[in-house]
């Protein structure tokens, strides 16, 4: 999508001249405009592809089209990157402040909020980097907050619930050989005496959740692991193992538990 | 460890399932305050969460649920307890949660004090957290 580009092409000489114009012309509304109608297909792009998440498309693409104004305000073309590498993560970002806005299950400070978002953002490539999950002081040093911020910021994420930011912020497929582990898994389950009363259960759940009980449980990895795996992240793996817990053992009642 | 080794912090509420979040809410902060990586943080407080849903199953009517949490240098012990309902209750290690339990502490093991007085036997869960990768 360069300058030649027949469909956006037109506007990017407008995107200079808005650039370059005085806060204050009166020139720059109509102008802005313009270039909002003009790209306008490219935030209802990125609108759909956040739909079928609980959302109806016509919020998200409204609050897409805030991110594609922000977009416009924001671009300086003098610095040499095209329009469309700056826009796209302006509008997805805005897309996904909207979410993360309505994940909260009770009322969190925006401080607390913005510092989730930070650590969660942190937290995979410190894993990577150490080849274990990290530990708040670790965190705290990445980000150059204080520690007691870090442990607040956790605390905080305990209320979080949704969890379609934490799937937006990981990769969308998991890897090839999570399988091939769900397999050795079920495998040591079948060793197991009370697997009689748990299978029926665990194959109830959905199959995320059921894999990453195996996982955790059964095939002895740990939440970082499971997270890599898997393709989501260790703070997301951890709200799905609780509240699969919190299912199982509602439905083990404690007869069934005894056997 | 920022808290000082040998440190112990005691709760106990009534043994029914409304308090389990807050018992398990002190937990991970009790390891994020030790410095503990996050992965031994998240299984701390599952594994409090489910060794007090288990206990809490036991206990008799009207009872209370203890849980004291011991901060070792390198680890958090913590000891869950219940007044048990019927004489004859125990904490089975044959089932999917003492598995869950097992999987998530370094260490755990049951207790199991008979009253004198014949009434329901005291039961308790005891488990070993370790900060992270010194994990045996």
């Amino acid at each position: 999508m360069s300058g030649a580009d027949p469909e956006y092409g037109h506007l990017v000489p407008l995107l200079e001249r808005y650039a370059a114009l005085d806060p204050d012309d009166p020139e720059r509304d109509e102008l802005r405009d313009q270039l909002v109608r003009g790209y306008l297909p490219v935030a209802q792009h990125i609108a759909r592809r956040f739909a079928n998440r609980g959302e109806p498309l016509d919020d998200l693409v409204q609050v897409a089209t805030v991110g594609l104004i922000n977009a416009i305000n924001r671009f300086s073309p003098d610095r040499g990157s095209d329009f469309f590498s700056f826009a796209v993560p302006t509008i997805s970002g805005e897309v996904r402040r909207h979410f993360r806005d309505l994940g909260w299950s009770m009322r969190v400070p925006r401080r607390l909020k913005d510092m989730h978002v930070s650590i969660n953002s942190v937290v995979s490539e410190l894993s990577q980097r150490l080849g274990r999950a990290p530990r708040p002081s670790e965190i705290a040093e990445r980000l150059g907050v204080p520690v007691g911020e870090v442990l607040e910021g956790l605390e905080a994420s305990e209320a979080y619930r949704s969890s379609s930011l934490d799937e937006m912020l990981s990769s969308e497929q998991g890897s090839a050989t999570v399988g091939e582990l769900v397999g050795q898994a079920d495998a040591e389950l079948a060793r197991i005496d009370f697997q009689q009363s748990l299978r029926p259960l665990l194959s109830e759940l959905a199959e995320r959740e059921r894999t990453i009980v195996l996982l955790r449980f059964f095939g002895n990895m740990t939440q970082t692991q499971i997270a890599e795996h898997v393709g989501i992240s260790q703070m997301h793996v951890s709200r799905l193992l609780t509240q699969t817990l919190d299912r199982l053992r509602a439905r083990l009642d404690p007869e069934t538990r005894a056997g | 460890m920022t808290i000082d080794g040998n440190a112990t912090v005691e709760i106990t509420t009534p043994a029914s399932p409304t308090l389990i979040p807050t018992i398990r809410a002190v937990a991970s902060d009790l390891a994020g305050r030790a410095d503990f990586d996050l992965d031994a943080i998240a299984d701390l407080r599952m594994a409090v969460d489910e060794a007090c849903a288990t206990l809490v199953d036991l206990a008799a009517p009207t009872t209370r649920l203890r849980c004291t949490f011991l901060l070792h240098s390198d680890h958090i012990e913590v000891v869950a307890e219940v007044r048990a309902g019927r004489a004859d209750a125990v904490v089975s290690t044959e089932t999917f949660g003492y598995r869950v339990l097992q999987t998530l502490a370094d260490k755990v093991s049951v207790q199991h004090v008979p009253d004198p007085a014949g009434n329901g036997p005291t039961v308790g869960i005891r488990l070993h957290k370790y900060a992270g990768d010194a994990a045996p």
